[in-house]
């Protein structure tokens, strides 16, 4: 009997430690998240911010209803990942659809703009995310006022093996990706990761290594910078800040 | 006392669990590039081994034999699980940079072999003391070859400039292997001084024995 009662009470007592100290660090665990997308925001669109709460007062953050194609009002507090989740919220991608391997795709997503002087598009960042070879990689995507050049790319989570697929945060490779171009003349999405070595302004060097790594990478591209993603939100966005209508 | 102080301080030069025990060289190899990292390592691990070990040895005269080492490896495990949520909480960069490497501290060798060797044999207090000391040992090494690998390595210490400008990045000493070699020279060190850890030869050369051939000579009669 003994044998059986003081390993089942070390387990509970156990239990209850970890589970006590994680819930007690939950919040304080949330915010150096938080901390870390925003700075990650800020590193995909090339800045380098002292205080990222100063820096994130230049930045309009516009939400997008992917199906109305509508801009919406949100609050600050609105989570697209956590919007996966519920079923209101979010809609089930058809598997043909599903490039990028998300399963739930969030009804309204964020873009985060850079307005200049004269109220047009400086730059924008948006949130891009895929499944990679162990787990889905969580990401930012900035592109020129054009909204087509690449800025820069950052990842904030992803489970790839280190040395391998890691590597996707390694500044050589990023640093790969700016003045790439997005779409072809057809307006889809030629901007690909390729195996050997990359040629012209549609192609960015793969990892090594990392070939499924790399394949998620432009699925993700293709997925949401493509017509379900923010494709045609990007158009909208073009349309309202655009130079031409700034001009008038 | 003079027991005490042998716990706590044998393990640094004396008994230490790196260089004599050859035991966590994984996380000595991984972790040493920057100051600053080893440091956060360093206090994870001892309190790590540390309360495991206090704890341990609480419950060791209830642990039944045959499943000791799984009722060890959940104490160890809850403990760093808790150290990881709260790196996670307040030292976030450098529990990044760690990443699984705080996660493996459940499977290094030093927590594993003190709650092994010393907590299920001694009362409570000895074995929390011998827990630190080893942590001190463990950190002792580490600290020693991040200095090593931070200052000649990118020439900086604890993130900041130490070496002239023209000093290059030694790219060598930035890379895991480098730790082996500077593990490998500290040993050398400590053992010249300690004659005591000098293993023994296992296969002693004997000296050379000279046998004069024999030929035995057949008589061949007539």
């Amino acid at each position: 009997m003994r044998n059986l009662l003081i390993p089942l009470l070390a387990c509970i007592a156990c239990a209850v430690i970890v589970s006590v100290t994680a819930v007690s660090v939950r919040d304080k665990q949330n915010e150096n998240l938080e901390y870390d997308k925003k700075t990650k925001i800020l590193l995909a669109a090339g800045i380098i911010a002292e205080n990222i709460d100063e820096e994130f007062t230049n930045i309009t953050t516009l939400y997008i209803d992917f199906k109305k194609n509508e801009l919406v009002e949100m609050e600050d507090s609105y989570d697209p990942i956590k919007a996966t989740l519920n079923k209101t919220t979010s809609t089930l991608i058809p598997n043909e659809k599903d490039i990028a391997i998300l399963k739930r795709r969030e009804n309204i997503g964020p873009v985060y703009l850079w307005l200049n002087k004269q109220n047009s598009i400086d730059k924008v960042v948006v949130p891009i995310r895929g499944y990679g070879l162990w787990g889905t990689l969580y990401g930012y995507l900035s592109l020129d006022s054009d909204l087509n050049t690449v800025r820069g790319i950052e990842f904030y989570d992803h489970k790839e093996t280190p040395g391998l697929g890691a590597e996707v945060e390694n500044q050589d490779w990023k640093d790969l990706w700016e003045g790439k171009l997005l779409y072809g003349s057809d307006g889809g999405v030629q901007l690909k990761v390729v195996k050997g070595s990359a040629k012209g302004k549609y192609q960015i060097n793969g990892l090594s290594g990392a070939t499924l790594t790399s394949n998620g990478v432009s699925n993700m591209i293709n997925y949401w910078l493509g017509s379900d993603g923010y494709g045609p939100a990007l158009e909208k966005i073009k349309s309202l800040y655009g130079p031409q209508v700034a001009m008038q | 006392m003079k027991d005490i102080r042998a716990l706590l301080f044998d393990p640094i030069v004396k008994n230490n669990p790196i260089a004599l025990q050859i035991l966590g060289i994984c996380s000595a190899l991984a972790v040493t590039v920057k100051m600053d990292v080893t440091m956060i390592m360093c206090i994870a691990l001892t309190s790590v081994v540390t309360l495991s070990n206090f704890f341990i040895s609480i419950i060791r005269l209830y642990i039944p034999d045959s499943i000791r080492i799984i009722v060890q490896m959940t104490i160890i495990s809850s403990l760093v699980i808790m150290v990881d949520e709260i790196l996670k909480a307040y030292a976030y960069e450098a529990s990044k940079e760690l990443s699984v490497f705080v996660g493996l501290i459940i499977t290094n060798c030093i927590v594993m072999g003190r709650a092994e060797a010393f907590a299920m044999k001694n009362p409570p207090l000895k074995s929390l003391i011998d827990g630190f000391g080893n942590g001190l040992g463990y950190s002792f090494i580490l600290i020693v070859v991040a200095t090593i690998r931070e200052v000649f390595g990118s020439g900086t210490f604890f993130g900041v400039q130490v070496m002239p400008d023209f000093y290059p990045t030694n790219n060598f000493l930035l890379l895991p292997p480098s730790s082996f070699i500077i593990i490998g020279l500290m040993i050398w060190v400590i053992r010249s001084f300690d004659d005591e850890q000098v293993d023994e030869n296992e296969f002693p050369l004997k000296a050379h024995t000279y046998k004069p051939l024999t030929v035995k000579k057949e008589v061949i009669d007539g």
